[in-house]
């Protein structure tokens, strides 16, 4: 009786442990590979060539790839093309002004069809068509017909047709695409590897129009497919198994939308993320936590936060008063005692990481009160400040702006004896207050769209330039930049756009802060996270493709 | 009462017209519009963008427009929220403020009225004072103080719910009970004051005479009439709480009706905002109505002939 209890009972435990260990064995061997990041709120749409913000391009370019595509280190690489175009291999005329891609033959759509060149054609003639009204269109304008088309709002369809047949893009066979520009641009490449000029699919597109980028039918040529769009809420992207090139190795990878920054904390903090941005104040908090330090994720972003003054109201009109101002401020002071060292002083305006940064730039600015004040010397004031009017600064009261109005308002009163009086407004209010050059001086923040000093300075400081709202105006300064746009020589050309740096920071039509520097927590386990200076809200989002999770 | 409902229905109509013109030129009085991005739009692209959505137009026409589609049941497009009417976003939003609302009420209700009640049943005892010290506590902490809170103790320390989100119970817990602690500590002290008034009433004095059982009198006599100004209060908080907490819905990443709207305020996205504004105006008027009927059904002494 005992021997049969003992066999039952040995018999027991050898089925347990047959059944129990393979579950574990497979537990610990299969981590699922699923990243969840976050990209705080609901995309506008996520229609390649209508996309503008980050949370849209972060999803696009899971889905979609261009003809180029940027390295890590932003240099550029070819993905839907064979090759980078060169005059060499006749990519680019001597010219300069006509470009011809040659397309790589294995790139297919998600449904397994061929991408070809006609499918560019389609995608850049609809971003320009007016009807589209896409955000980015303007970025193209050198394209032949394109500012055109754009601009015939009000035509009717018969003009439009032929204005949109009369665009300089055309497919010459299946893998070759031509484009023709107006003048030589040697960033026009760099443009191409932008989301406004990834392919899309006419046939998808005419069959269900706005809704063609709804998850069953949002076709693309990326490393993932869209499986899920919980409006408000995540989208869920799988991975593309008719991706031509290296196949990801997430299986899954979920995009929150989670819009205040201290949810999303927390939800990392919770383990429902795996990638955080840290509510600005918490950051030395954080570098003291024993776990959470060695989940810190730290690199500059291609950002420059600044101050722009309007330099046709008094006093700011006042190039010395300016000048004064911009050596009057502690800016290491405020990163290191403000901002935790998260950040790094900006004397200049181009951040370190692009072509044409020049750390020996603004060394008038360097913090010096003795300097500051023979600068307001000679702007004709009274080097204790009596006699400056009190100043106006104004800033969207959102995220740490009003900590760096507080800081430059007392750095301002403490070191050159001028009043200055803050005046938070509300984000929109404020964009249109400054967008009209209804300000005196105002908060000032530029990100790259591409890494490239063309879109740096002319765009900003040009004289009426689209973006340029400090009313600043240099004759020498925009021919300058003409030459500098049409340059095709690299070298002379980074040459002139140091040139027209330096005048910027010399007239100082703003007052430099700081660079960025992204301060993320990311789990341990996600592995392989190639990041950028042009990341979106997550970390890596140009490459999430060769990321895995241990 | 037909005819009360039927004159009642015809001002929410009228209600609405003017809350949606206050709105509509209110929205286009507020500095900054919809094209207003730190990165300045080209001219051209501002041009094409304000031709797409009509606001190429005057005023008037486009109010009229509005009114237009209003009536043809289409509450217009998203700017923020492109290729997504209006009326298809806030329904992706309302079933979840719905819900989340009702919860709260429902919880607003069962720890408000037992609270109340046994305060004014106790009065000046031991119990009566805790109850009034947790009616203070939750009127003064705001709810999304109190949310953080919840977060910090039950998702970032004991991990036993999740920070936010939507789709399961657990995701439900915490937004509710920070957005019903306020209508609950205002239902309980509504029910003490009114329950401790209808205590003094003489039937309740004359049924004590008479001997009838304490719990009789309770539930049959003093909990049914002490219960009537607290319907009165309890129709506006429940349309305050299915019309969505802004700030609620935010912090717990609820994508409810809430935070819809402050999000198409902040992109001033036209569309939205008057979509949710039109919404909350009839939520907050078919409430009352569903009160007021309601009202009458309980006190028969109501008429509103």
């Amino acid at each position: 009786m005992v021997k049969k209890l003992l066999t039952l009972f040995f018999s027991l435990v050898v089925i347990a442990a047959l059944v129990v260990l393979p579950s574990c064995s497979s537990s610990t061997s299969s981590t699922p590979q699923v990243l969840r990041a976050n990209i705080s709120g609901e995309p506008s749409q996520i229609d390649p060539n209508r996309a503008s913000w980050s949370t849209e391009r972060t999803v696009i370019m899971q889905v979609f790839e261009g003809l180029l595509g940027f390295n890590q280190d932003l240099s550029l690489t070819a993905v839907g093309a064979k090759e980078i175009p060169t005059v060499a291999n006749k990519g680019i005329s001597a010219d300069g002004k006509t470009y011809t891609f040659k397309l790589n033959s294995k790139v297919t759509w998600s449904d397994g069809q061929k991408v070809t060149a006609s499918d560019y054609e389609y995608s850049i003639k609809r971003l320009f068509s007016p009807d589209l009204a896409a955000e980015y269109t303007s970025f193209y304008f050198d394209i032949v017909g394109g500012e055109t088309y754009y601009s015939a709002i009000d035509a009717d369809d018969a003009t439009k047709a032929q204005l949109k047949d009369a665009i300089g893009v055309k497919a010459i066979d299946d893998t070759t695409l031509e484009i023709k520009l107006y003048a030589p641009r040697p960033t026009f490449l760099q443009l191409m590897a932008l989301w406004p000029v990834y392919p899309v699919r006419q046939d998808i597109i005419e069959q269900y129009g706005d809704q063609w980028t709804e998850p069953a039918h949002y076709i693309g040529n990326g490393p993932f497919i869209m499986t899920e769009w919980a409006h408000e809420d995540h989208i869920t992207l799988v991975k593309n198994t008719n991706y031509w090139g290296t196949k990801p190795k997430l299986d899954q990878v979920v995009l929150k939308m989670i819009t205040d920054i201290n949810s999303e904390y927390a939800a990392y903090l919770n383990n429902e993320l795996d990638i955080s941005q840290v509510p600005a104040g918490i950051e030395q908090s954080v570098m003291d936590d024993a776990t959470l330090s060695k989940e810190i994720l730290r690199y500059p972003e291609l950002v420059t936060f600044a101050f722009q003054f309007n330099v046709n109201v008094e006093p700011f009109n006042n190039k010395n008063l300016r000048k004064a101002l911009n050596a009057a401020i502690d800016r290491e002071s405020f990163i290191n005692n403000v901002r935790a060292g998260v950040g790094q002083p900006a004397y200049s305006w181009i951040p370190p990481g692009m072509p044409g940064y020049d750390a020996s730039l603004g060394a008038d600015y360097h913090f010096n009160v003795t300097k500051a004040k023979e600068f307001l010397v000679a702007a004709g004031y009274k080097e204790d400040g009596s006699d400056v009017p009190e100043l106006r600064l104004q800033y969207a009261d959102t995220g740490v702006n009003p900590t760096i109005a507080q800081f430059v308002q007392n750095q301002i009163k403490v070191n050159l004896g001028i009043d200055v009086s803050i005046e938070p407004m509300e984000r929109k209010a404020f964009t249109e207050a400054v967008n009209a050059e209804q300000y005196t001086w105002a908060w000032y923040g530029w990100g790259a769209d591409y890494p490239d000093p063309d879109n740096w300075l002319p765009e900003l400081f040009g004289t009426g330039a689209g973006n340029n709202h400090t009313g600043y105006s240099n004759g020498a300064f925009d021919d300058l930049c003409v030459q500098a746009k049409q340059e095709l020589d690299n070298t002379k050309r980074l040459a002139l756009w140091a040139d027209a740096q330096a005048m910027i920071v010399d007239d100082a039509p703003v007052l430099f802060i700081q660079y960025r520097e992204r301060f993320r927590l990311v789990k341990p386990s996600v592995q392989g996270l190639k990041y950028t200076g042009m990341d979106g809200d997550a970390p890596g989002d140009m490459f999430f493709a060769n990321v895995y999770i241990k | 009462m037909t005819k009360f409902i039927i004159h009642r229905i015809f001002w929410l109509i009228v209600v609405l017209l003017v809350v949606s013109f206050i709105t509509f030129s209110l929205m286009h009085l507020v500095p900054g519009g919809p094209w207003d991005k730190e990165k300045t739009l080209a001219p051209q692209v501002v041009d094409a963008l304000n031709k797409k959505y009509g606001l190429d137009k005057p005023f008037f026409v486009q109010f009229g427009d509005y009114l237009v589609n209003l009536l043809h049941g289409d509450l217009g497009v998203s700017y923020s929220r492109q290729d997504r009417s209006v009326t298809s976003i806030l329904l992706t939003g309302l079933p979840k403020t719905a819900t989340l609302g009702v919860v709260a009420f429902a919880l607003a209700i069962i720890i408000g009225i037992p609270l109340g009640m046994a305060a004014a049943l106790k009065q000046n005892s031991i119990i009566d004072y805790l109850s009034v010290l947790f009616s203070t506590i939750f009127a003064s902490i705001p709810g999304f103080v109190l949310g953080i809170l919840l977060i910090i103790i039950f998702s970032v320390k004991l991990h036993w719910l999740p920070t936010g989100g939507w789709g399961s119970v657990k995701q439900i817990i915490m937004p509710a009970f920070a957005l019903a602690t306020l209508p609950a500590a205002f239902i309980a002290r509504i029910t003490r004051a009114s329950t401790l008034e209808v205590m003094r009433q003489d039937y309740v004095r004359t049924a004590q005479a008479m001997g009838i059982r304490q719990h009789v009198i309770l539930f049959r006599h003093i909990l049914r009439n002490s219960l009537i100004p607290v319907i009165t209060v309890a129709g506006p908080e429940l349309a305050f709480l299915i019309s969505g907490s802004f700030i609620i819905e935010n912090l717990f990443s609820i994508p409810g009706i809430g935070r819809l709207f402050v999000n198409g305020v902040f992109a001033r996205d036209y569309g939205l905002i008057m979509g949710s504004i039109l919404f909350y105006a009839f939520a907050v008027a078919a409430i009352n109505l569903i009160v007021d009927v309601f009202y009458a059904v309980i006190d028969p002494r109501i008429r509103f002939d």
